[in-house]
Order: C-alpha cells, then sequence, then structure tokens
C-alpha cells in the first residue's frame, strides 16, 4: 500500500450511502471513495478499478450484498469486504464468506477506523505476500480472519468460534472437524482451504489430514520413522508427515 | 411492567431492529447537510418508538392512522423520491380501536419486502373498507403491472381475537 485506501461503498439506500461515503473521505487512511446503489454496479466498478475494500450492504435488491460477497471470492485478487447493516444477526453469515469487518448502521467514527485499520493490515499482509519468497513454507504475513462460523449441532444453527481458541482441524471429506476449546465442530470448508485463509494466524498444514494451531502445541516428539507427533496442550497428539517435520521444527524453533 | 388490561391486545407487534437502525443512519447523513432535516427525522423516529415501546394497548384510530404516516415519511427519509404515499382519512376508517402498531405492523413487512425485492419508485396506497384496510403497493411508472395487494383486517388484536 503506497498511499490511502481506495474503497468502494455499496448501499441501496442512498442517506445511509452519503453517510458512510463522508464518514469515510473524513477519515485520514482514506484516499479515494466511490459508492455504487447495487451490487451490478458495484461490479462496473470492480471492472474498471481496483479498490482495497468494499464497504457492502446486506440487503439489496436484486444482489444481495452476502451473493456479492460469495462472488467475489472467485476473483484472484479480490477486495477486502466489509460488511454494513442494520441487521445485527447478520454476522454469522458475514464470517462465512470471510467478511474482514462488520459493521452495524449508524456506524460510529471508531468503530469505523478501527475496520479501516483492518483494511490496511490486510492490504499490507496481500502486498508482503506478492514480494515474499515462495515454497519454504514460512508463514504468510497476511492478515486473515480471527472467527469462524461452525455448524452447531446443537440446533442447527451456526456457532461463532474464534481462531485462537482452535488446536487443530482435521480433514472430513470436503468438511473439516474443528477441535477447540468449547467442542467440536464441522466445518464445510475442505482443509486445504482453510490452510490459505488460516496461515497468517498461526496455522501449520503437518499432515495430509491435519491443520495444526501451532500456539496450542507443547512438544514434537520424533519418532522412528522419520515422521514425528506434535503433542498439544490437551495432550492430543497429533500426526506429523515426514516431509513436515523439518519445516514444522523451524517454525517452532524461530 | 406489563401494561396489558382485561381486552387489550396480548401481542404488540416487534420493532425491528433493522429498521431503526437504518432510519438513524439516514438521520445521520443529514446532520451536516440538512441539520433541520435530520432533527426532523429523529423527531419522527421518537414519535414511532413511543408509540410502539409503551406496551400493549389500543389506540384510536387517528392514533394508530398518524403512526402508519410517520413510519412511512420515516422510510421517504431512508429512500428520498422513491416512495408516493396516499392515505385514507381519519373520518373513513372504522371507529373501533385498534392494537398499537397493528396496522402499521403489517405494512411496514409489505413494504420492507417491496424494496428488498424492486428497485425505483412505489406507490403505498391504504384504503378503508368497512372492516378492514387494503393495501396496494405498486410502480407508478408501469402502469397496467400488477403490484401487490394485502388486506389488513382491522381490530383484531384488540378484540382478543389474535393469540
Amino acid at each position: 500500500m503506497t498511499s490511502g485506501l481506495a474503497i468502494l461503498a455499496v448501499d441501496d439506500e442512498p442517506r445511509a450511502l452519503t453517510d458512510i461515503k463522508r464518514l469515510l473521505e473524513t477519515s485520514a487512511s482514506v484516499e479515494r471513495v466511490a459508492t455504487a446503489t447495487s451490487a451490478k454496479e458495484a461490479l462496473v466498478y470492480l471492472s474498471g478499478g481496483r479498490y482495497d475494500a468494499l464497504f457492502l450492504d446486506v440487503a439489496m435488491p436484486e444482489i444481495e450484498g452476502m451473493a456479492l460477497a460469495r462472488l467475489l471470492r472467485r476473483f484472484a485478487d479480490p477486495p477486502a469486504v466489509v460488511f454494513l447493516t442494520g441487521h445485527p444477526d447478520a454476522a454469522v453469515e458475514a464470517f462465512e464468506v470471510q467478511a474482514l469487518d462488520f459493521l452495524v448502521k449508524p456506524v460510529t467514527r471508531e468503530r469505523l477506523e478501527a475496520a479501516l485499520g483492518r483494511v490496511e493490515q490486510h492490504v499490507r499482509g496481500a502486498e508482503a505476500a506478492k514480494t515474499a519468497p515462495s515454497g519454504d513454507g514460512a508463514e504468510s504475513p497476511a492478515a486473515g480472519p480471527d472467527v469462524v462460523a461452525v455448524d452447531n449441532p446443537k440446533g442447527g444453527g451456526k456457532r461463532l468460534v474464534r481462531l485462537e481458541t482452535i488446536s487443530f482441524a482435521q480433514a472430513n471429506g470436503d468438511y473439516a472437524r474443528i477441535v477447540c476449546e468449547d467442542g467440536r465442530f464441522l466445518l464445510r470448508t475442505p482443509l486445504s482451504q482453510l490452510e490459505k485463509d488460516w496461515a497468517a494466524t498461526g496455522f501449520a498444514r503437518v499432515h495430509r489430514a491435519y491443520l495444526v494451531n501451532l500456539k496450542h502445541a507443547v512438544e514434537l516428539r520424533a519418532q522412528l520413522n522419520g515422521t514425528a507427533v506434535l503433542i498439544m496442550r490437551d495432550d492430543t497428539e497429533i500426526p506429523v508427515a515426514r516431509r513436515n517435520v523439518a519445516a514444522l521444527r523451524r517454525r517452532l524453533h524461530a | 411492567m406489563d401494561h396489558r388490561t382485561p381486552g387489550q391486545s396480548p401481542d404488540v407487534p416487534t420493532v425491528s431492529v433493522h429498521f431503526v437502525n437504518n432510519v438513524l443512519a439516514a438521520a445521520a447523513s443529514y446532520i451536516e447537510e440538512d441539520p433541520d432535516t435530520a432533527r426532523d427525522v429523529l423527531a419522527e423516529l421518537g414519535s414511532f418508538l413511543s408509540h410502539r415501546l409503551r406496551g400493549p394497548r389500543t389506540v384510536s384510530p387517528a392514533e394508530e392512522l398518524d403512526h402508519v404516516g410517520v413510519y412511512l415519511r420515516l422510510e421517504q427519509a431512508r429512500f428520498p423520491g422513491r416512495i408516493e404515499v396516499e392515505l385514507p382519512t381519519v373520518s373513513e376508517l372504522p371507529s373501533t380501536p385498534v392494537g398499537a402498531g397493528e396496522i402499521q405492523a403489517p405494512l411496514s413487512e409489505a413494504v420492507s419486502r417491496w424494496m428488498g425485492a424492486h428497485t425505483g419508485q412505489v406507490r403505498v396506497a391504504l384504503r378503508a373498507r368497512e372492516d378492514a384496510l387494503d393495501l396496494q403497493l405498486d410502480r407508478p411508472d408501469a402502469p397496467g403491472e400488477a403490484g401487490e395487494r394485502l388486506r389488513i383486517p382491522w381490530g383484531l388484536a384488540a378484540a382478543g381475537r389474535v393469540a
């Protein structure tokens, strides 16, 4: 990020759009603000220029904000998404689409600046990831989400789980089984995707079937056959594939 | 505290948090460029909430009609130039009391549904019948196009017929 942020604000309510535009324009971290009153118009803007983040209303006619956010995830280099809504209950769904933040209208200056701070961190991380040498298994500095929405077996709804409380994720077909301080949950995301999404938050793929939060690891125990076992805080033993042992040892000793 | 007395409505339709937050966002947007409008929007929101947060009770037809008018003016503040409104006069309404919010709540649901599904202008017409109100939503720029119609029974909650 060489200068201030470029933001595209999208809301079908013209007055709400005016309000967020004024707030964004008067923030020191923002250089440029464009506005769109529909998801279709937003896509036109995105096809014609680069934006660091979308401030996106959830409820809009024709294409809703959440649908646009899902569409953006297919982009090679998507802008960060910060949701705006009058519906506080939409937060869970927002985290499902990896939104960077979720603001309830009307937005306070303090809350907006916090969201912009996250956008700046995200942009800096993405730029560093582009310039950093790859292939050594080093942790990406890109900022990731700090919360994930998992299937809640009680009641069938969604439950928010903070990444820092997750000990490890285990592959389960196209799903991942999440083991955290609050229990075990299913997440409808393959482990390979979680590996990318959570790389910046201290997770490492130690085995084909295991993605581990290294902050929860307490011991790396070598095995005679060249593999290893990672001992977690709760004494769970996670197998470490032979090809991952050296890189993992370097990370733990770094 | 329970404000109910025998014969009063057992339920008060809930106020939409989404609506209140979006009205506040609209009010915030007017503060710098048009403070008088910002003040008016906040005053109308205060009136709206006062009508609905005073607990279950019946109100006069004039009070509920005024509440409907306040609600629609708040929607017009959110969406300037998009909403045309046609309301009956008090003398056209049934004379019996009605539950607070009993007419506004279904009207609000219909308007929200419409605004969430359509762009462009909408005409909101509420017409009095003997024991009900007919709500018609349509696009003034598309004559002949079928809009949305809803019959809102008058005074069901007030008469204790709605659980």
